[in-house]
C-alpha cells in the first residue's frame, strides 16, 4: 500500500547573511492512511520547519531545495503550482497551530473564521458555510455552538480557542492534519481533553495526524510511530512501544531520561548537556557527538547513516555497529552554552 | 452531546455583541471629552446638512451693495454683512457645508490611495516595497502646501471637484506609511500564516485578514486628516486660490474681509470660530480613537 504522505530527502535551507542554515537536512519518512505519526525533538531541531515545508509555507530566505520530494495523494507538493497548492492547504492537508490566540484573527467571530475555510474551498453559500461551521464546532465539543460561533476569540478560553482551530482544520475533512505543538500553550487539564478530542475525531474520520511535539508524554498517548529529530535530521524512527522499550540513539535516551517520573526521587532532572548546534554550522560527523555520553572507534567526521536496529526500528548512531561502547559512558566533550539557534 | 467539555466553566456566559468594533465604540463613548466632541460635531454637521433651511438669507445675494455693506452684527444680521452686502451668518452656514464636504471627500481620496499604496508595499515587501517607499520619500520631501500652491497658481480657476482631488492626492503619503507599517507588522502574525495554511490566496489575506485589523489606525488618521484638510482649504481660500467666489467656505469668508481686518472683525471672528471648533472637536475625537486602540 502506498503511504498517504511520503517525504524523501527533504532539505529546507535558509539562505541568510550569516550563512546557509540547513534547518531540515535530508529528512525522509512516510505517513500511512489513518496513521498518527509523532515527531519529537528539542526546539531548533527542525520539527516545525518540516511541518511548514509540507504545506510549502516556508518564507524567504527559506527554501525547499531541489531534489526534495513530498509526495501526497500522487502529487509532488514541492513542484506543484501555487493554485493547486492552495487547493490542498486547508482542504486535503490542514494544520493546527501552537498558540490558539494568535492563530485566530481578532476582528472576526470564530464562526466566521471556521466558515471561511468552507468558503475558500467548498463553493458554498454564506449560509451553508455558517451552518457547517456551527456543526463542526459542535463536533469539537463546544457547548451551545450557535452562540459561541458569534463570539470573538478574546471571549473564549484557551481550550475553547484550540477547539475552534481544530474545527477549522477539520471542516473540509482533510486526509492529513498536522498538529504543531497543539497542547503546549494550554493548561495541563485542558491538554488531555484536547488530545482526547483529536484522537476521537481521528477515529471518526480516519484522518492521518502528524503530531509535532517536544513532549514524549503526548507522543506516548497519541501516536503509533515516532520520528526523533535532531539537528535537522531523523536520528531515530520506531513504533511507540519499541521506542519506549528500547531507545537506541543516545539523544532519545537523553530525552527519556529528562522526563520526570512520578515515584522516582531525584534531586534534579537529568538534562542533556549543551544545546542544539547552530543550523548554519552542523558538525561534519555525528551531529550529536559533542553532547553524547558515549564514544566510538570510527573517524570523528564519519556521518552515521540510519542503521537498522530492530523491526522497523532505525537509528542514526554508530553504536549500532559498535555496541560495546554503550558500556563505557563518559562525560560529554563540550558544553556549548547559547550556541544553538531557535 | 459529543466531546464532553469540562473547561466550559472557565468562560463567562455568552455575550454575542462583543465585536472589536462595538467594544471600541463603547470605549470611546465612555470618555466625556469624546462624547462632547461627538455632540458638537453632530450639531455642526446638522447645520451643514440643513443649511438651506436655517440660513436666513441667500449666501450669494447682494441685496444692497451700497447701504447694506460692511454692517456690524445686529439682529437682522447676527454675524454682520460683508463688503458685498452679503449676510455673513448665511455664508458661514453654507461655508460649513462646503468646508466639511471638501474635508470628507478629500480625505476619502487620500484614504483610497494611502491604504492601497501602503498595503501593497507592506504586503509585497522586498524590492517592490523598497521602490515604492523611496518614491514616497521623494513625495514626502515636498511640503504639501507648496505642492498645492504650485498647482493652484498654475491652474488658478480650478473647479471644486478638482480642488478636492488635489487636496486628496497630496494627503495620502503619511497614511500609506502607517498602513505599510501595520501590514508589515501583521504580515507575520500567526493568524496570517494560519490563513495561508488554510488555503487563502494572497489577495484574500490582504483584504479579508489584514485590512480589517487596520480599521483603528485608519479611523484615527482619517479623523485627523479631515481636520487638516479643512485648515488647508481655509488657508488656500484665504490666499484667494481656494474655493472660487461666490461660493462660501470658511476660508474665503475670512479672505473677503482681509483688507480691513481690524474694522470688519466679524468677518474673520465668526467663520474662524466655527473652523476652530470643528477642527478642535475632530482632533479630540481622533485622539480618543487613538487612545482606545493603543490601549488594546
Amino acid at each position: 500500500m502506498t503511504p498517504l504522505l511520503s517525504i524523501r530527502d527533504l532539505r529546507t535551507y535558509f539562505h541568510t547573511e550569516a550563512g546557509v542554515a540547513r534547518s531540515v537536512d535530508g529528512v525522509s519518512f512516510d505517513i500511512g492512511e489513518g496513521e498518527t505519526v509523532g515527531i519529537v525533538g528539542e526546539s531548533g531541531c527542525g520539527k516545525s520547519v518540516t511541518a511548514l515545508s509540507i504545506l510549502r509555507l516556508i518564507q524567504p530566505p527559506g527554501r525547499i531545495e531541489t531534489g526534495s520530494r513530498i509526495e501526497f495523494e500522487g502529487k509532488d507538493l514541492v513542484t506543484l503550482d501555487d493554485e493547486a497548492m492552495r487547493n490542498i492547504r486547508g482542504n486535503r492537508i490542514s494544520m493546527i497551530f501552537q498558540e490558539p490566540m494568535s492563530a485566530l484573527n481578532p476582528v472576526f467571530s470564530v464562526g466566521d473564521q471556521v466558515a471561511e475555510v468552507m468558503r475558500i474551498h467548498g463553493g458554498v453559500s454564506r449560509r451553508q458555510a455558517w451552518d457547517r461551521a456551527v456543526e463542526t464546532l459542535a463536533l469539537t465539543g463546544i457547548p451551545s455552538p450557535e452562540e459561541r460561533a458569534k463570539q470573538y476569540p478574546h471571549q473564549l478560553s484557551g481550550g475553547m480557542r484550540q477547539r475552534v482551530l481544530i474545527a477549522m482544520a477539520l471542516i473540509m475533512k482533510p486526509a492529513l492534519i498536522i498538529a504543531d505543538e497543539p497542547t503546549t500553550a494550554l493548561d495541563v487539564t485542558i491538554q488531555a481533553q484536547i488530545l482526547e478530542l483529536l484522537m476521537k475525531l481521528q477515529k471518526e474520520f480516519g484522518t492521518s495526524i502528524l503530531m509535532i511535539t517536544h513532549d514524549l508524554g503526548v507522543i506516548a498517548e497519541t501516536t503509533s510511530r515516532v520520528i526523533v529529530m535532531y539537528a535537522g535530521e531523523v536520528v531515530e524512527e520506531a513504533s511507540v512501544s519499541e521506542l519506549f522499550a528500547r531507545p537506541h540513539h543516545p539523544y532519545t535516551e537523553g530525552l527519556m531520561g529528562s522526563m520526570p517520573h512520578i515515584g522516582h526521587e531525584m534531586d534534579r532532572l537529568n538534562v542533556i548537556p549543551g544545546t542544539v548546534p547552530a543550523p548554519t554550522n552542523w558538525p561534519q560527523g555525528c551531529r550529536f557527538f559533542e553532547r553524547c555520553r558515549y564514544s566510538w572507534d570510527r573517524p570523528e567526521h564519519e556521518h552515521p547513516p540510519l542503521y537498522d536496529v530492530g523491526a522497523n526500528h532505525r537509528s542514526r548512531c554508530h553504536l549500532a555497529v559498535e555496541p560495546q561502547h554503550r558500556n563505557q559512558p563518559h562525560e560529554p566533550l563540550v558544553i556549548r552554552e547559547g550556541a544553538g539557534a531557535a | 452531546m459529543p466531546g464532553q467539555t469540562q473547561d466550559s466553566a472557565r468562560i463567562e456566559p455568552a455575550r454575542p455583541r462583543e465585536s472589536p468594533l462595538a467594544l471600541g465604540v463603547r470605549a470611546i463613548l465612555r470618555k466625556r471629552s469624546s462624547r462632547v466632541a461627538i455632540i458638537v460635531l453632530g450639531v455642526i454637521v446638522m447645520i451643514a446638512i440643513l443649511a438651506p433651511f436655517i440660513a436666513p438669507y441667500d449666501p450669494a445675494a447682494q441685496p444692497d451693495i451700497v447701504a447694506g455693506k460692511d454692517l456690524p452684527p445686529s439682529l437682522a444680521h447676527p454675524f454682520g454683512t460683508d463688503p458685498y452686502s452679503r449676510d455673513v451668518l448665511s455664508r458661514v452656514i453654507y461655508g460649513a457645508r462646503l468646508s466639511l464636504t471638501i474635508g470628507i471627500l478629500a480625505t476619502m481620496v487620500s484614504l483610497t490611495f494611502g491604504v492601497a499604496y501602503g498595503a501593497i508595499a507592506g504586503y509585497a515587501s522586498g524590492l517592490v516595497d523598497g521602490v515604492m517607499m523611496r518614491l514616497l520619500d521623494a513625495l514626502l520631501s515636498i511640503p504639501r502646501l507648496l505642492l498645492l500652491l504650485g498647482v493652484l497658481v498654475a491652474w488658478p480657476h480650478l473647479s471644486i471637484g478638482s480642488l478636492i482631488l488635489f487636496l486628496g492626492l497630496t494627503g495620502w503619503f503619511g497614511l500609506s506609511r502607517i498602513v505599510r507599517g501595520q501590514v508589515l507588522a501583521l504580515k507575520h502574525a500567526e493568524f496570517v500564516t494560519a490563513a495561508e495554511a488554510l488555503g487563502a490566496s494572497r489577495r484574500r489575506i490582504l483584504v479579508r485578514h489584514l485590512l480589517p485589523n487596520l480599521v483603528s489606525p485608519i479611523a484615527v488618521a482619517s479623523t485627523l486628516g479631515i481636520a487638516h484638510v479643512i485648515v488647508l482649504e481655509a488657508g488656500l481660500s484665504y490666499l484667494g486660490i481656494g474655493v472660487p467666489q461666490p461660493m462660501a467656505s470658511w476660508g474665503n469668508i475670512i479672505y473677503d474681509g482681509t483688507d480691513q481686518i481690524a474694522r470688519l472683525w466679524w468677518m474673520s471672528l465668526f467663520p474662524g470660530l466655527f473652523m476652530v471648533i470643528t477642527v478642535m472637536t475632530l482632533n479630540v475625537l481622533g485622539e480618543s480613537l487613538r487612545d482606545v486602540y493603543e490601549r488594546r
